[in-house]
């Protein structure tokens, strides 16, 4: 199994990227990380990231409930920005809403829909996943 | 030849005229009445009238004492009469007459009474019928709790009832010296006017509104207003009559109402909105403690190794499974758009038994199921499914101890209601004690180790939300049966 080399974490949530990071490098799961704490940070960011020419994250853990700009704006954006390197994203929430699992299937980037908590078993998935596309 | 045609022109009048003479000889105490008389009498011509026999014609009481004294007075004082009083005939009917008497002197004495007869049954009658009528007519107008005014073409009223210068507080000279318009509320003038117009002009009859006036302290009084105009026999207009119910309590109370909907439902909503967000934001708290602990496991195992972390393990997952619970109850409440349609009772139940297999294998409980393959009920499948899964798993899980769960599900069915019965051979439960608490969140009655009595709450809200109830008879150590009323597809 190939392992992510970059794997960004968007979510306001102090806790949850600790633990969520804390995950990825027990299972092994990428090389490096980036830390967004809302979506307009992400976008802001990775806009400029793309621009320079730097390395891009192959997948996103997206959370929706953020403030400043939450993942469903975050995505609206996102979307608009053309990419040479396919990204794949998941949206991380602990909402059990099927209004959201029904929005989120709306979007084509979006690969899933993963309900916190997530556990190694959920990263080696997503791993899985990811390395078969 | 004149003496012949006078005697004809006075019979020709006293028959057309229904008026008879009649005569009293004061010396020979005899009296005569002519063939008109008789007639009004209801006699045959060859009748003789004495003056007692005269006199036993008129009704007993006010008519025969009027007439004796009448009588006597003419002869005695000289005064003649003229009075309509009520004769009973022969056959028993009752009869309006005029009686005149003059008396004649001769030597200051009076020696005859000669007087008329005239039948005048129908004229007082009619005008008793018509007094009447317009008594009553009158007083309806006067004592109607209704109010009511009889309005000219202009607006000005002709009449006034009690009630109408009630409603307004003027005295009814108040009232009468204001038209119409001056009591009008100044908003609602123009309203009815087109309808007014109409009614003049023949286009219409009647019309209804709700209309504001002001009384006499200047506040405002909402009535209803009905109109109807009143045209004479050549269908010119005449005058309006108008009843105005005074509604402002009707309108205060509706408006209460209305606004307390209004805060119930805004309070509802907040509600809703308030258990949504306590349900995701404890859920978000949940999922971190869960993934935190899971990092602990793997990341730290030795600090895993006492008596405490168990602990917290299940008072985690305990957490998790309330937030759970609570985000059930939140969403059924929510979703009050989900579609109703026709479902297949029997296949419904038996997938849910399929979907048990496993435990009923391991409490060795028999479920048997006697319910025609064609019912059809109305209902969400996702509900449908959760209720029928929840009668059986409890039904399993508040088994007596020493013995399997046996279920029998049968249906009773009604015009257009199906009442799907699921009987067990349990525990029961003391409805004295609990019944009132069966249903409500977080009841349990059984000290059973699973017991988080969540599952009737949601089921009783399931069920209500496709129409229907749950009733319930149980015996403690004998069982339970649940009566779950649905409706039928037809």
């Amino acid at each position: 199994m190939n392992k992510i080399d970059i794997a960004c974490i968007i979510d306001d949530d102090p806790i949850f990227i600790f633990g969520a990071k804390r995950m990825m490098e027990l299972s092994d799961f990428c090389n490096s990380f980036m830390i967004f704490k809302n979506g307009q940070e992400a976008i802001n960011n990775l806009k400029s990231i793309m621009l320079a020419g730097e390395e891009i994250p192959e997948v996103i853990l997206l959370d929706i409930n953020m403030p400043i700009m939450d993942g469903w704006e975050f995505l609206d954006e996102f979307t608009q920005i053309e990419s040479h390197k396919l990204i794949t994203i998941y949206i991380v929430s602990s909402s059990i809403d099927p209004v959201d699992l029904q929005r989120a299937k709306r979007y084509e980037n979006v690969s899933n829909f993963i309900i916190k908590p997530i556990a190694i078993q959920t990263l080696k998935n997503i791993l899985q996943e990811v390395s078969q596309d | 030849m004149q003496k012949q045609s006078k005697v004809s022109l006075l019979e020709f009048i006293q028959k057309h005229a229904t008026i008879g003479t009649w005569e009293y000889d004061v010396e020979l105490d005899s009296v005569h009445w002519s063939s008109e008389t008789k007639k009004i009498h209801e006699v045959s011509v060859d009748f003789e009238p004495k003056v007692e026999s005269g006199i036993s014609f008129y009704r007993i009481g006010y008519s025969r004492t009027t007439i004796t004294k009448l009588f006597t007075n003419c002869i005695e004082k000289h005064e003649d009469f003229d009075i309509e009083l009520e004769i009973v005939t022969p056959l028993g009917i009752n009869k309006w007459v005029r009686v005149i008497g003059m008396p004649i002197i001769e030597n200051y004495k009076c020696c005859k009474v000669q007087g008329l007869f005239q039948d005048i049954d129908e004229k007082t009658k009619n005008s008793i019928a018509l007094n009447f009528k317009e008594k009553q007519l009158r007083q309806t107008f006067e004592s109607a709790l209704i109010g009511m005014a009889i309005i000219d073409l202009e607006g000005n009223w002709i009449n006034v009832n009690r009630s109408l210068c009630k409603t307004f507080g003027y005295s009814t000279e108040e009232l009468m010296s204001l038209s119409f318009t001056d009591i009008t509320h100044p908003e609602d003038l123009k309203k009815g006017y087109k309808s007014r117009f109409d009614m003049i002009n023949g286009k219409l009859d009647d019309y209804e509104t709700e209309k504001r006036f002001l009384d006499k302290k200047g506040d405002t009084i909402w009535t209803q207003l009905s109109t109807s105009i009143v045209r004479d026999d050549n269908g010119q207009p005449l005058h309006f009559v108008a009843q105005i119910s005074d509604i402002s309590q009707i309108k205060k109370s509706s408006n209460k109402v209305n606004q307390l909907l209004k805060t119930t439902e805004n309070q509802n909503k907040r509600l809703l909105n308030f258990a949504h967000i306590v349900s995701h934001n404890l859920r978000s708290h949940y999922a971190n403690l869960d993934m935190l602990l899971d990092i602990v496991k793997i990341d730290l195992p030795e600090t895993t190794e006492n008596e405490v972390f168990p602990l917290i393990l299940e008072a985690v997952n305990n957490l998790g499974e309330t937030v759970e619970n609570l985000n059930e109850v939140a969403s059924i409440n929510i979703k009050t758009d989900n579609i109703i349609e026709s479902l297949n009772l029997s296949d419904y139940l038996n997938k849910a038994k399929k979907s048990i297999a496993a435990i009923i294998l391991d409490s060795k409980s028999i479920i048997e199921i006697d319910v025609n393959k064609d019912l059809q009920i109305l209902g969400i499948p996702a509900y449908l499914d959760s209720i029928i899964l929840n009668f059986l798993t409890n039904a399993i899980k508040y088994k007596k101890p020493n013995e399997p769960a046996k279920i029998d599900i049968s249906t009773d069915i009604t015009d257009k209601k199906i009442v799907l019965k699921i009987k067990d051979n349990g525990q029961g439960i003391d409805l004295e004690k609990y019944g009132e608490k069966l249903f409500g969140m977080y009841k349990t009655f059984h000290r059973h180790e699973d017991s988080r009595g969540l599952g009737l709450f949601i089921t009783k809200n399931q069920v209500e939300a496709i129409g229907g109830k749950i009733e319930v008879k149980s015996k403690v150590n004998e069982g339970t049966t649940f009566y779950i009323h649905l409706n039928k597809y037809e």
